[in-house]
Order: C-alpha cells, then sequence, then structure tokens
C-alpha cells in the first residue's frame, strides 16, 4: 500500500525492457536464417569444416596417439602408402610409387617417387624416412606409439636401449628413392600398417633447427615453422580453437587436390558439436550425442551416419591391486554386465554387444566368444574369488574420462553390479582427458574405462596391446602363454593359421580377463550432404586429397 | 495498585528485544514470510522425504524405462513396478528422486559452507577491525590477495590433489566465501568500537576479548544475519557452476547443480529434465534472496524507509 508510485512504474518499464528483449531473442535468429550459414561460405570457398574431438596433444607424429590427432596428421602429412577412400584393404601410392615384398612377405623395398617434395620445397627422400623411423624408435624420445615399429627387425631392442646402433635396425635407404624394411617376423598386411601416423616422416632440417632430434614439443611444431609432405599444410594453430590447414604448393599431386583448406575445430562435448552442426558451423561432426540419435534417424535426408567403426570398448582392470587382482572376481564382474542393455538404451547408436575382444569386422577372423551375460555364473565367480556376498567387497573406482556417454555407462554398469552381485562400494570418478590418460599410464586405477580402434584392419592391432609390458597394455596383466602364442602366430605366413592362433591366444586373453569388454564401437556422427566422396570406412581414415565440396540442392537439411 | 505498577515496570523493563522488533517487522512483509515457509518446505522434504519408504532409490536405473513423462507407472523388464512422479531420466531413474536428493547436497553445501565461511569471515574482520593500524592493515591486505585468486583454478588445483571429494567442496567454497563476510564485519566493528559503550566497556576494565566477543561481535549480527541468508544462495550457485564443471559430486550421486548440467545438454530431447530441478532450484534461490531481503528491512528499519 505504501509502495511509491514511481517504483510501481519503474517495475512496468522493467517488464517492458524484458518482454521487447524476450521478443529480440526471439526474432534474432529468424533475422539471421537469411544470412549465408558459416558452411555455405565455407562450401564455397572449398574450405572442409571438422569437428574434431579434443584439443591436439601435438602435431608431431612421434608424439600423438588419440583419433582427433591422427586426423589432423593426415592432411598434413603423407606416408608411403595412403588410405583408400572407398575401402580399408585397398591401397593408395602415397610417397612411395609402388613396392614389393620378398616371397615370405619379411622383407618390404618401397619405390619413392621423385617428385615428391616438402612444404619448404625440399625433395623427400628414403632418408626422411629412416630419420623419422630413428626419432621414434630412440629410447629418449620416448614415444608413446613407439611399439607400432616392432615389425622393423631389432626396432624392439633398439628402443628398449638393449641395441645402440640404429645401423642394425631393419630399415635402409639405398638410394634416395629406395627404402628396404626388413621386417621380424612375416607380415602380408605391411602396407596397412605404414599407412599409420607413426609411420610418416618428418623434415630432418626443420626439427634440428629447433632442438635437437629426440627433443619433445619444440617450436618446430608452431605454425610458419611446421613442414610436412601432406598434401595441406600448416597455416594456423590456435589453442582451443581451431587449427587450420591450407594447400601445400609442393604437393607433388597439388593438381588433384579438391579441397582450399581444412579447419579442425576441437569440441569435446557432443551436444556443443551438435548444436554447432545444426547451426551450420561445422560439415562433419566427430561424434553425436545418444539421446539425439532417434530424433534424427526420424528425419528426412537425415545427416546421421552411422557406421561399423574398427573398435573396442572396454574397462581395464588393474591386476596389481585388490580387489580386481583375483581373476574370479574380474569374471564375475564381465558376466554381470547385460551388455544388450547397454546398447540398446544406453549407447544406443548400433553397436554390437561384445563378448571377446576383437570386433568381428576383421576378415576371416573368428573371436571366441567367452563371455556372456549369466547371473548364475557370476555369482558363482564372486563366491570362488571369497566374497560370501557383494557387500563385502571393498570399496574400488571407476576411473572414466569426462564425457556424458562414458558416465551413463558407468552408471549403469554400477546399477548392474549392485543388482545382480550386490556389490555397493563402486564409486565413479571423472578426468579430465588428459588426466585420464596419465592416470592410466600409471596404473593409479582399479577400473578405467577404455576404448580401442585398430590401427590397421587385422587382429593382431588389438592382441598385441596386451603382451606383457606392452605400453598399451597399462593392467599390468601378463600371461606366458600368451605371449608364446602372440609371438608364434607372428611367425606364421599362412593367413589361416595365422589367425586361428591369434583366435587361440585371445581365448587365453579372455580367460584372464584383465579387461572387460563391452561393445563394439560403431560410428555415430553427422555429415553434410555438401561433403563428397566421403565413404564409410571401418578405421574412419579418410584420404583428405580426395574429398570435395559440392553445394547441395535446395532443400537439404540446414 | 501495587500489583498493576509493578506490572507496568516489567514490561517497561523488558522492553522490546531487537530480535522481537525484527521478527514484527519480517511477518508484516509477506514474500518473505513466503519465502521463508517455502525454504523451510524445501528442507523438509529434502532431508526428511528420502527416508520415507516407497520413495525409489536416486541411482537405481531401469533402462528400458527411459524419458518417461511425468505420472507414470510402467513395468521394467526386470518386472518391476515402477510408478514416476515427475517421469524418469535418460537411465530410467527417478526425476523426483534425484532432486530431493540433490536437494540434500545443494542444501547442505549451501548451509554448511555458509557456517565455515561466517565463522572465519566474522572472527577475522572483527580481530582486525578492533586491533586497528598495522595489524589491520596487513590482515586486509592478506584478504585482498585471496580475492585476486581465481576461485575456480584453486578447486580444480585443489581436485587434482585431494581427488574430487564433496568435503573439498564445502572447504574451498567457504574458505572462499568468508573473504566479504570479513569485511562487513570490520567496516562495522570500526565504527562500533568508537562509542561509548565500548569505552565504558574499556574503563570497566574488561579484556580485550571479553569486549571483541560479548560487545563487539554480537552488535554487528544484524548486517551478518542479512549477509549471510544472501551468502547461501550465492554458496548454491558456486556448487552448481562447480558440478557444471564436472568438479562438484561425482556420479551417480546428484545435485540440483547437476541435474541442471545434465538437463541442459539434453533439453533438445527431453526437456522436462531440465525444467523440473531448474525450478525447484530457482525457487530456492528467489526465495533465500527475498528472505535476505526481509531481514535486511527487518533489522535495520532505517534503510528500509528511503
Amino acid at each position: 500500500m505504501l509502495r511509491p508510485r514511481t517504483d510501481r512504474t519503474g517495475q512496468g518499464r522493467l517488464l517492458r525492457l524484458t518482454l521487447s528483449s524476450l521478443l529480440l531473442l526471439i526474432l534474432l535468429p529468424l533475422a539471421s536464417c537469411r544470412q549465408e550459414s558459416r558452411v555455405e561460405r565455407a562450401t564455397r570457398e572449398k574450405i572442409l569444416l571438422l569437428g574434431n574431438g579434443a584439443e591436439p596433444k601435438a602435431l608431431d607424429p612421434h608424439l600423438v596417439s588419440s583419433v582427433g590427432d591422427a586426423n589432423i596428421l593426415r592432411a598434413l602429412f603423407e606416408g608411403l602408402v595412403i588410405n583408400h577412400p572407398e575401402s580399408d584393404t585397398l591401397h593408395e601410392p602415397g610417397v612411395a610409387e609402388r613396392w614389393e615384398p620378398n616371397a615370405d612377405f619379411s622383407e618390404w623395398r618401397f619405390f619413392l617417387r621423385t617428385n615428391a617434395k616438402w612444404s619448404n620445397g625440399d625433395p623427400v627422400t628414403a632418408h626422411d624416412f629412416t630419420y623419422a623411423y630413428h626419432r621414434i624408435l630412440h629410447p629418449e624420445m620416448a614415444a608413446p606409439y613407439a611399439s607400432m615399429l616392432y615389425f622393423l627387425k631389432n626396432a624392439e631392442a633398439f628402443n628398449r636401449g638393449e641395441i645402440k646402433d640404429f645401423a642394425e635396425v631393419g630399415v635402409k635407404a639405398v638410394g634416395d628413392h629406395e627404402l628396404v624394411c626388413t621386417l621380424d617376423n612375416p607380415a602380408p598386411f605391411f602396407p596397412d600398417v605404414v599407412k599409420h601416423t607413426t609411420w610418416l616422416p618428418v623434415h630432418r632440417g626443420t626439427i634440428e633447427k629447433f632442438g635437437k632430434m629426440t627433443d619433445n614439443y619444440t617450436e618446430w611444431q608452431k605454425p610458419g615453422n611446421h613442414v610436412g609432405n601432406g598434401p595441406f599444410q600448416l597455416a594456423e594453430w590456435r589453442i582451443n580453437a581451431h587449427v587450420k590447414a591450407r594447400p601445400n604448393p609442393h604437393y607433388w599431386d597439388a593438381a588433384n587436390v579438391k579441397l582450399k583448406g581444412i579447419d579442425f575445430y576441437p569440441i569435446e562435448s557432443p551436444f556443443t558439436e551438435e548444436k554447432a552442426f545444426r547451426n551450420g558451423l561445422i560439415h562433419l561432426s566427430y561424434s553425436m550425442p545418444e539421446s539425439l540419435i532417434e530424433s534424427y534417424r526420424k528425419q528426412e535426408n537425415s545427416p546421421l551416419r552411422i557406421e561399423t567403426y574398427n573398435g573396442s570398448y572396454f574397462y581395464r582392470c588393474n591386476v596389481t591391486q585388490s580387489p580386481t587382482d583375483n581373476a574370479d572376481f574380474r569374471r564375475a564382474l564381465a558376466w554381470a554386465i547385460d551388455r544388450e542393455v547397454i546398447v540398446k538404451y544406453v549407447t544406443r547408436g548400433g553397436q554390437t554387444p561384445a563378448y571377446a575382444f576383437t570386433p568381428p569386422s576383421e576378415e576371416g577372423y573368428h573371436p571366441p566368444q567367452v563371455v556372456g551375460y549369466d547371473l548364475e555364473k557370476a555369482r558363482d565367480y564372486l563366491k570362488k574369488a571369497g566374497y560370501t556376498s557383494g557387500k563385502d567387497v571393498p570399496e574400488f573406482v571407476i576411473i572414466i574420462n569426462t564425457l556424458e556417454a562414458h558416465k551413463n555407462i558407468a552408471m549403469a554398469i554400477q546399477d548392474m553390479w549392485k543388482k545382480n552381485l550386490g556389490i555397493e562400494k563402486v564409486r565413479i570418478e571423472n578426468q579430465e582427458w588428459k588426466v585420464y590418460q596419465q592416470t592410466v599410464l600409471d596404473m593409479r586405477y582399479d577400473v578405467a574405462r577404455a576404448g580401442w580402434i585398430g590401427d590397421y584392419v587385422d587382429p593382431q592391432t588389438f592382441l598385441g596391446m596386451w603382451v606383457t609390458k606392452d605400453s598399451n597394455n597399462n593392467t599390468g596383466w601378463s600371461n606366458a602363454d600368451y605371449d608364446r602364442l602372440l609371438r608364434e602366430s607372428s611367425r606364421l605366413s599362412d593367413p589361416a593359421a595365422r589367425l586361428a592362433k591369434l583366435a587361440e591366444a585371445e581365448a587365453v586373453l579372455l580367460d584372464g580377463m584383465p579387461v572387460l569388454p563391452l561393445y563394439w564401437y560403431t560410428r555415430v556422427y553427422l555429415l553434410h550432404p555438401d561433403v563428397r566422396n566421403w565413404h564409410p570406412l571401418l578405421l574412419d581414415n579418410h584420404p583428405y586429397k580426395h574429398i570435395g565440396l559440392v553445394p547441395s540442392e535446395k532443400g537439404g537439411p540446414q | 495498585m501495587p500489583a498493576a505498577t509493578s506490572k507496568n515496570a516489567i514490561a517497561i523493563e523488558k522492553g522490546s528485544s531487537l530480535g522481537r522488533d525484527a521478527w514484527l517487522r519480517l511477518r508484516k512483509n509477506h514474500l518473505a514470510m513466503a519465502s521463508l515457509w517455502f525454504t523451510v518446505f524445501i528442507v523438509f522434504i529434502s532431508f526428511i522425504l528420502p527416508l520415507v519408504p516407497g520413495i525409489p532409490n536416486p541411482n537405481v536405473t531401469h533402462p528400458d524405462l527411459q524419458s518417461l513423462p511425468a505420472f507414470t507407472s510402467a513395468k521394467s523388464m526386470e518386472g518391476v513396478e515402477v510408478f514416476y512422479l515427475l517421469g524418469s531420466d535418460h537411465l530410467g531413474r527417478d526425476v523426483f528422486s534425484r532432486i530431493l536428493h540433490g536437494g540434500r547436497v545443494s542444501l547442505a553445501v549451501g548451509f554448511l559452507a555458509t557456517f565455515v565461511s561466517l565463522t572465519i569471515g566474522v572472527v577475522y574482520g572483527a580481530v582486525s577491525g578492533y586491533l586497528g593500524g598495522r595489524i589491520d592493515a596487513a590482515m586486509m591486505r592478506v584478504v585482498d590477495i585471496l580475492y585476486a585468486l581465481p576461485f575456480i583454478i584453486i578447486v580444480i588445483i585443489l581436485t587434482t590433489y585431494f581427488g574430487n571429494q564433496l568435503w573439498l567442496l564445502f572447504v574451498c567454497i567457504g574458505a572462499v566465501e568468508w573473504l566479504t563476510m570479513s569485511r562487513i564485519v570490520r567496516g562495522q566493528v570500526l565504527s562500533l568500537k568508537r562509542q561509548e559503550f565500548i569505552e565504558a566497556a574499556r574503563s570497566l576494565g574488561l579484556s580485550q576479548w571479553r569486549i571483541l566477543f560479548r560487545h563487539l561481535i554480537p552488535n554487528t549480527l544484524g548486517p551478518v544475519i542479512v549477509y549471510t541468508t544472501l551468502t547461501v544462495p550465492a554458496v548454491m550457485r558456486l556448487e552448481a557452476v562447480l558440478s557444471f564443471l564436472s568438479l562438484g559430486v561425482q556420479p551417480p550421486d546428484a545435485s540440483w547443480g547437476s541435474l541442471i548440467k545434465e538437463g541442459a545438454d539434453l533439453m533438445g530431447s527431453d526437456p522436462a529434465l531440465l525444467i523440473y530441478p531448474a525450478l525447484v532450484f530457482g525457487a530456492t534461490l528467489f526465495s533465500l534472496n527475498f528472505l535476505g531481503d526481509g531481514l535486511r528491512d527487518a533489522l535495520d528499519p532505517k534503510s528500509s524507509k528511503d
């Protein structure tokens, strides 16, 4: 009653202001619809805008190990053999014009093209490759992915520091344009292996201008300094904003490169990325929130793509500490997870429940189906592990890296263990991606979420990592039988016998159960119709030089 | 009438205390009273209602019953009959019960962290203001320095060091929020300590601590109470910010902040997951703010007349 009049009119003004600003908020997006979106402009300028997951750790092929980083490196560098745009098993000549193996596939000769050039105009020679392999294998480099080169004779011993002389490692440059790789064991799939980012060459002059050969993270990877031999060169790198690649004028096949540039955007959250795609900010998303899959499926001309992806989603168990050091306990955990429910209701992207570790996409390989969902068995194993009920199990923690999808899967599994086994003290801990990687590497965890994407299409890329002390093992698991079977398999040149041996090894792995397989990946992403020549690939390694951008007809999804 | 006189005498002697005056004034402020009752109600249902049997466990998942609307009853594939008062989330958990349990965390953080900041802030500010001089200058510079440190970064460093734990949240927030409180109390004490009743106390030979704790601090209570009611919502917002950055409560537990974050992510497909917790959180913040305003007017009648 006593409230002064001015107050009321003030309120009225405030209300009007709020209403008008609300109206403005509603009208603004409508107005902006008529403008050309960023994607439309980029299509016109032939610049591909890619969502690329996390911020790249490095642009040095010897330091990276994540999928997003490899996506950028594929634009900036070119290896001996490159990926075919339509199939993972076909090869396209890269720096090597042609290649030939000896009779038992243990020695490979690569004949390099003479017109291949670095982005500063220097010719690419076989010495650049031997220099790169020397660098990645050097013990002082401590490259996280050096084990990819263990195919080469003596490479492992050199990497461990047991051999000091690099000349003993099985790679030689014969003249400037011939590279000879001598392997430890026959590998008929070797051209697939050298497509991987770890086999890329590096420019010696540039690296040594900014430090020693083995120095990590020097200035050489900065824009302006960076020298590559790929179809594109590094133009700009702004942390947490973008990496821009522009055509490399010295690239040998520059005439056939269709794009005028690629911009990589580090967008970690699938939700943010989906919004960016919907608002015409990127051509292609790296991931996709599960909750929106259904609504995208219903759209006409949906940009949603669901493709088989050569990867396995699993939980690592730390076998060096209680309670996960007990194999029966790990078996109990594995048998109490209903994987059907997880792929059907939690991940929702057409994934396949995994009852083995290696995905079935590997041709001719039949993984043994050892694990299942059986509560009787799970409870038996729990008893065998020495727990009369789940309540006696001491507290343990599931480590996940921060992502909604991982959190949902972890919460579903936590609840399954509680419902099915009565295990109550399971905690979930979120960690930022880089912290999480270090935690797993240092084995400061009980159970850790993990995913493994094949580096090439062969079970070897999935099974090789569980060998004792492999740099990607990180569980502490070690089994002499397993190591022996894997060694034996690598000596066999008959493909069928080799795969049978690997299947035998996988049975040992699944019996020891240092990992709880959960599902086999699909790649779920959004693709703008302007992008041409982007075919489904098992490994998802698309050679950018074949990708084109053509404005799609009107009426396509916005 | 000796009896009547003595009654009058008692009435005069008793007078009307500051608290009683304030309460009477507060009661006339309907908005503040409604807010007070609403706050009590929210605290009650968050802490007591989950104890009632029949309220579902907030962390039990029914993945096949995801994203159901409010007031649905459904049978899960395990054959369990579930009733969802406010619908279910993307893992088939009961949203109503998650909001209740989330409220426990948010309110506990709100009140406990405020209590921590209140204790530190009042003592620090009172000592600084009363002692004055160089000690005061030094103590206030410490506050200035702490003010300058970015809060979020301190919390991130602490969580990487101690792991992501809930008690850390109380400590972190409490340790940051006391700064403003100490400045307010210091200002009050500076003006109070020159007044006659303090001089009287000093001339009576009371010890410094006794003057400080018996005579100075009780007289600063008005602004302190007001600021406290404003701190509680601020702290709850901070907790929401931290949960939003995945630094607060760990899954599967929820706080209002983390529920809102999850809801914001799923806004496009399931807006109810955002709307319900946001409504409850927003209403609680509003009522605490209104209550704070009401208390300020009640405890300091002069300022409300302007």
